[in-house]
């Protein structure tokens, strides 16, 4: 049944590797093996927010810190400094202790009382001494101030209006 | 419809015309490709540690004063916690929920002496071993011996009423025995390096008052040293093995009668049954006097520095726990430590080990710059303490002229594996890689070397990160490099053992240790860059808190580095 053209083999197919399927395969593999060889940069985290800056405040400059707008709260008790922010609800507008907001509540919250007169009217005025309150009192406004310490950050200290470090800072 | 299945039809004839072009080249590709597939997936290994743990290395305190930086602390002790002060010893018989002492020298004594303890509390009792290197040969001392030499040493001391000792020797068993001596027999310790010549030795003598000196036999003009120190009264010479045949209870006339000399071996050979084996007890609440070391500066033969027994316990504790547990020095250890005890950062490390039952090496050349290939040879450690200069000197002399094609191409593999975040595994590649190098050192089981900088050293020898990447590759072990300065116990800051990420310049020095709290002050005004003068506070620092003699800057990973 062998015709005479089947004793020739017919041209051999030339092998070449060049053909498009290896041009794609060989391709495929040289990026493979970039991905895996080139080096890598090492894992780096976003940078936290940049630490608040400590600061004298005098009863005028601590009055914005009211939380109003996007302001921070802050309160004063005793000469110090607290950013409440964390607690807006409580201490930021609308909140019931909304009045101590950028205000020094020392005696406030001695008093146990959020009322207005609690705060000192004039701000040009000395600090609030707190001299006429009584063991009780005292007792309450230490652990009112025990809690802020633990729950709140320190970002600064009162001084009255006309003080030496106020006007350094 | 028509129109996709027109699409198909043609997505399907390009296809079975690439496929047509299928021959035996594309097998081997084809074949290439999922091998390496599976090469990479099989050799892949998670990284030593978290990323993210390296990225962020401390952590800063949400509020700063002006013209500083925010104090920066440890992962460990986060702000609001209490800073590490001590190593929580646990009597036994204590309830089991009360928090442990702080501990002192004498808890390290004792742990050392009674041997391992189990997890769940049983003492197994297996003690370290300690070893005196010299040259090539190691003498092996048992602890009990060592305990005895210190009841004697110390009754003595004790006895003839002094109150202050300076110890200048080199590191020997001799020199650890005194500073135990010291902490059990009440005795204000000083240890003094070794090589000062005999007149800066007199002035630091005369600075400390101290009442006895321990120090090498035949190393001192007596009376040059006894001159002007009216103080002193009594003199332990530590005759070396080779010389304990003279006779060196021999007093120089001029001295005589004002100083007692005694000789420590003999001290010991005619004590040793009235001293007993037995470590003394103590009352838990009484305080070990201070260790002092001498900090070299430029100018003079150095100042004191006096470390309270509770800056040294934090120091150490700080040291110990900086390095996580799989990694922490443990009784299987053995550690040599080739940098001089009279420095903080060697001796809390030795301590370190002490407390956690490993092994010993002291070498009597150790120093700052020693020649580590020497000083290695004695012993096989699995740990080294070694200071930068000396890595550093190392590294120039032998590691980078000693690289020839063949260890920079298993070099290239090896980095590679650091940078994704594993170490490389001691195998073929890695003994290729050390031909050359390291080959005349006997470092086989070196797994972990700790080194550290000074902060007011040379800044030509600060270690920079292709440096460490060659010592992590060339001793197989892994590195943590530490910043020390006067007056802070342990170091300031050290690296994870597990960071080994390179970047350009001089090496960072990691987080602060969770012994201490950090503040850069002085930074300047319009800095875009966070950097300042290295304030350190804390339980480890002496005084509470002390300014370093050197700048450093924050990186992006809240790792510190030197200016």
């Amino acid at each position: 049944m062998s015709s005479p053209d089947s004793a020739v083999p017919p041209p051999a197919e030339v092998m070449t590797i060049a053909s498009p399927i290896n041009l794609i395969l060989l391709s495929l593999f040289v990026i493979l093996v970039y991905l895996q060889l080139r080096p890598k940069a090492p894992v780096s985290l976003p940078k936290g927010p940049a630490p608040v800056v400590f600061r004298t405040f005098t009863p005028t400059t601590l009055l914005p810190y009211n939380g109003e707008g996007n302001q921070p709260v802050y309160l004063a008790v005793r000469g110090r400094v607290f950013d409440v922010t964390p607690g807006k609800n409580f201490y930021g507008p609308g909140g019931p202790y909304e009045n101590f907001a950028g205000r020094d509540a020392s005696r406030g919250l001695a008093c146990q009382s959020f009322d207005e007169e609690m705060l000192t009217k004039d701000l040009k005025a000395p600090l609030d001494d707190l001299k006429d309150l009584d063991a009780d009192q005292l007792e309450n406004l230490q652990s009112w101030e025990e809690r802020f310490s633990e729950k709140y950050l320190v970002v600064g200290k009162l001084v009255a209006e006309g003080d030496p470090e106020a006007a350094s800072a | 419809m028509d129109s996709n299945t027109s699409i198909v039809a043609k997505l399907d004839a390009l296809v079975a015309e690439l496929l047509a072009d299928w021959n035996i080249y594309t097998t081997l590709i084809a074949g290439g490709i999922v091998a390496f597939l599976v090469f990479s997936f099989v050799t892949s290994k998670d990284t030593d540690i978290h990323p993210f743990l390296l990225a962020r290395q401390s952590t800063a305190f949400p509020v700063r004063q002006p013209g500083e930086t925010a104090q920066y602390r440890s992962l460990e002790t986060p702000h609001g916690f209490p800073l590490r002060s001590g190593l929580n010893v646990k009597d036994p018989g204590a309830p089991r929920w009360t928090s442990g002492r702080k501990g002192d020298l004498r808890d390290i004594w004792k742990a050392a002496v009674r041997g391992t303890v189990e997890e769940d509390g049983r003492v197994t009792g297996k003690q370290g071993k300690i070893y005196t290197v010299l040259g090539r040969k190691a003498i092996e001392h048992s602890l009990e011996q060592v305990t005895q030499e210190m009841n004697v040493i110390g009754s003595r001391l004790q006895s003839s009423k002094v109150n202050t000792v300076a110890i200048c020797l080199t590191d020997s068993v001799e020199l650890l025995a005194a500073i135990f001596a010291g902490a059990f027999y009440g005795l204000k310790t000083i240890i003094i390096p070794h090589n000062l010549d005999a007149e800066s030795l007199s002035t630091l003598l005369k600075e400390s008052q101290a009442e006895a000196l321990i120090a090498e036999a035949g190393a001192l003009d007596l009376s040059l040293v006894a001159k002007g120190n009216d103080q002193l009264s009594q003199v332990i010479w530590v005759a070396k093995l080779g010389s304990r045949h003279m006779d060196w209870n021999d007093v120089p006339e001029d001295v005589k009668g004002t100083l007692e000399v005694g000789v420590w071996h003999e001290l010991v050979e005619a004590k040793k049954d009235l001293a007993g084996l037995e470590v003394p007890t103590w009352d838990p609440s009484s305080p070990t006097p201070s260790v002092t070391t001498v900090w070299p500066s430029k100018s003079s033969a150095g100042e004191f520095v006096e470390y309270q027994p509770e800056n040294l316990v934090s120091g150490i504790a700080g040291l110990m726990y900086s390095i996580p547990r799989p990694q922490r020095i443990s009784p299987s250890d053995l550690v040599l430590s080739i940098d001089s005890l009279s420095r903080s950062y060697p001796l809390c490390q030795i301590m370190t080990a002490l407390y956690s039952n490993a092994s010993v090496a002291l070498n009597s050349v150790a120093g700052e710059s020693v020649d580590f290939a020497l000083a290695t040879v004695g012993v096989s450690p699995t740990v080294i303490v070694a200071s930068s200069r000396t890595m550093s000197d190392y590294h120039s002399k032998f590691m980078k002229p000693h690289s020839g094609f063949i260890s920079r191409f298993s070099r290239w593999i090896q980095v590679r594996s650091l940078d994704s975040g594993y170490m490389p595994s001691h195998g073929v590649l890695n003994q290729v890689a050390n031909v050359g190098p390291t080959a005349e050192l006997s470092l086989d089981k070196l797994r972990l070397l700790c080194v550290s900088h000074r902060v007011d050293a040379d800044p030509e020898v600060q270690l920079d990160y292709e440096q460490l990447a060659d010592l992590r590759i060339l001793t197989g072990a892994r590195v943590v490099y530490a910043l020390s300065g006067p007056g802070v116990a342990g170091a300031v800051f050290q690296t994870n053992v597990f960071d080994y990420r390179r970047f350009k310049g001089a090496s960072h020095f990691g987080a602060p240790l969770s012994s201490v709290e950090v503040v850069l002050t002085e930074v300047p005004k319009d800095a875009t860059i966070e950097e300042g003068q290295i304030t350190v506070s804390g339980p480890s620092v002496i005084s509470g808190k002390t300014a370093l003699a050197g700048r450093a800057r924050i990186r992006d990973d809240n790792t510190f580095q030197l200016l």
